[in-house]
């Protein structure tokens, strides 16, 4: 509580000093949230696990409206398919220009794997379960749901956000599948059935330049972006105010953050990953 | 009656949405234009988009230079990874990151702006004064989006040229000369023409799909955030869908 002087002695100073000290100190909050809610997550899960049970269904299938196209899983993987689709149509393309259209396979296996699939799910997961969650917990933050649980003494944090976090982490692995599946099968079907060229020849290139450990790095990431991607949304909601209007804004300012963060978490990963090297050979 | 609502909301939905997206298209050419609102809501999208373009635009890039530069170091050919940049900036990541931050950033900003507007019956109290929202408010909004969404696309395309330069030329040491060089192999004027067409198309859908959900907005204090978050998830399965026919599109048309 800050105690309201009569009058002060350099209040432009003041007014100054704070536009820099605020948003500094909001980052620090921030980070304190996130550091509680990943230290919630055991109490979540353990003393919260029909809660947690019924956010993984929840985000499964989506809420509201969302439910009638058919749930996040729909969405994921209506998405993948076109990402995956734009590998036939403008992979193929660029090949057959050059001459080596039997790449196209080739694409698939590594951009699909390594970048394609990756954003296209981090950004999903941002837009449904992501956004979903801001839109819920800031309804409940402004309706004083949020304040009767603590004064009900359950630990919100732990009751909202940690277990939001482990939902998160739990569905985006079959959304990922989903994803990366309806990638390769979206990019297989435009080159050999729509430019028609042999399945021998697709899958040949395909099958030799698709690399397990690749696949395997590329969920990792995943589940990394959808850790970043719940707790930026959970903050933003837990964390809402100024009335309905104010939780319409924390959802765009919550895609916002974290289609960024992911964008970067993406990047870090790949660099670690992947190396300067690229752990890639051509030639076998 | 239950299964009724079930089918019969979304269809309304969609029936309503292409109601007001004629009454816009209508309302387009009717006289009194709303010059101050357009000029404010491109200001209002342009500042709330103009970070997120930035932020996104570098690690993408940065990203798909690398991918694709391992590749060609593979083949021996890092030289070039101008052509590769500029095939991968212009062609790809120029519309697909206008797309992330025009339904992302810009459309979920104006479909909380004018839902707060419809909950607290600002557009009843227009319709008593006789003014219509579409044409006070929406149709700004739409073209302001579009306009908006044509500026992200040509920077999007310079920051990531830019992006993908230093990092090809300082961190994965090819010679600038070469990588000027290699450019313009591939992409020409048409291609930036066409990414131009595409991003112009993701404004005007985006625009039009946030507000409709912002003007539609209902249902307490969850209505508003409901609405932006439908608002992200269709605008992006509509801007991904238009991606992809405009890329066949185009992909026909330059042959």
């Amino acid at each position: 509580m800050t105690v309201s002087h009569p009058h002060s002695q350099f209040p432009w100073l003041k007014a100054r000093f704070r536009a820099i000290a605020d948003p500094w100190n909001a980052i620090g909050v921030q980070t304190q949230f996130y550091g509680h809610t990943l230290r919630s997550i055991l109490t979540a899960v353990t003393r919260y696990r029909v809660e947690l049970f019924r956010l993984i269904a929840q985000m499964g299938l989506g809420a509201g409206a969302l439910i009638v196209i058919g749930g996040t899983v729909a969405i994921v993987g209506f998405l993948t398919v076109t990402t995956g689709a734009i590998i036939a149509v403008q992979g193929y393309t660029d090949f057959a220009e050059i001459g080596v259209e039997a790449l196209t396979g080739f694409a698939s296996a590594f951009f699909n794997v390594r970048l394609i699939a990756p954003a296209t799910t981090a950004i999903a997961l941002s837009a449904t379960i992501g956004a979903g969650a801001t839109a819920q917990l800031g309804a409940m933050r402004i309706s004083e749901e949020i304040d009767a649980l603590e004064v009900m003494g359950i630990r919100s944090i732990a009751y909202l956000a940690s277990t939001r976090v482990v939902a998160g982490l739990i569905v985006v692995i079959p959304l990922y599948c989903v994803g990366v599946l309806a990638s390769f099968w979206a990019a297989r079907f435009g080159t050999t059935v729509i430019y028609g060229q042999s399945t021998g020849v697709y899958d040949h290139y395909f099958r030799t330049f698709l690399n397990p450990t690749d696949l395997f790095w590329s969920l990792g990431q995943c589940v990394a972006l959808a850790i970043v991607i719940m707790l930026v949304h959970t903050y933003y909601g837990y964390t809402a105010r100024g009335g309905p209007a104010g939780v319409g804004e924390a959802v765009g300012r919550g895609v916002r953050t974290s289609m960024i963060l992911s964008a970067f978490v993406l990047v870090m990963i790949s660099l670690a990953v992947y190396g300067q090297s690229g752990n890639f050979n051509l030639a076998g | 009656m239950v299964a009724s609502s079930v089918v019969g909301k979304p269809v309304r939905a969609l029936g309503g949405f292409f109601s007001m997206m004629l009454d816009t298209f209508v309302a387009l050419f009717k006289p009194p234009f709303a010059w101050r609102e357009f000029v404010s809501q491109s200001w209002f999208v342009a500042r709330v988009s103009i970070v997120p373009t930035l932020m996104l635009t570098i690690p993408y890039t940065v990203l798909l230079t690398f991918t694709f530069n391992i590749l060609l170091r593979e083949f021996g050919a890092a030289d070039f990874s101008g052509t590769g940049a500029a095939l991968g900036t212009v062609r790809q990541i120029g519309p697909i990151v206008t797309v992330l931050v025009v339904a992302g950033a810009g459309a979920t900003a104006m479909c909380a702006d004018l839902g707060a507007r419809t909950i607290r019956e600002e557009l009843d109290a227009l319709r008593v004064m006789g003014i219509d929202p579409i044409q006070a408010l929406v149709v700004p909004r739409v073209l302001a989006a579009m306009l908006v969404s044509l500026a992200l696309s040509a920077t999007v395309i310079l920051v990531g040229l830019a992006g993908a330069y230093f990092f090809t030329v300082y961190v994965q040491d090819v010679s600038p000369g070469a990588f000027a060089s290699g450019l313009t192999l591939i992409i020409g004027s048409v291609d930036v023409f066409i990414a131009l067409v595409k991003a112009a198309l993701f404004g005007l859908s985006a625009g039009l799909i946030a507000c409709y959900k912002g003007i539609s907005v209902g249902g307490g204090p969850a209505g508003v955030g409901n609405a932006v978050n439908e608002t992200v998830v269709f605008t992006f399965m509509a801007l991904f869908a238009i991606n992809i026919v405009a890329t066949a599109v185009a992909v026909k048309v330059t042959m």
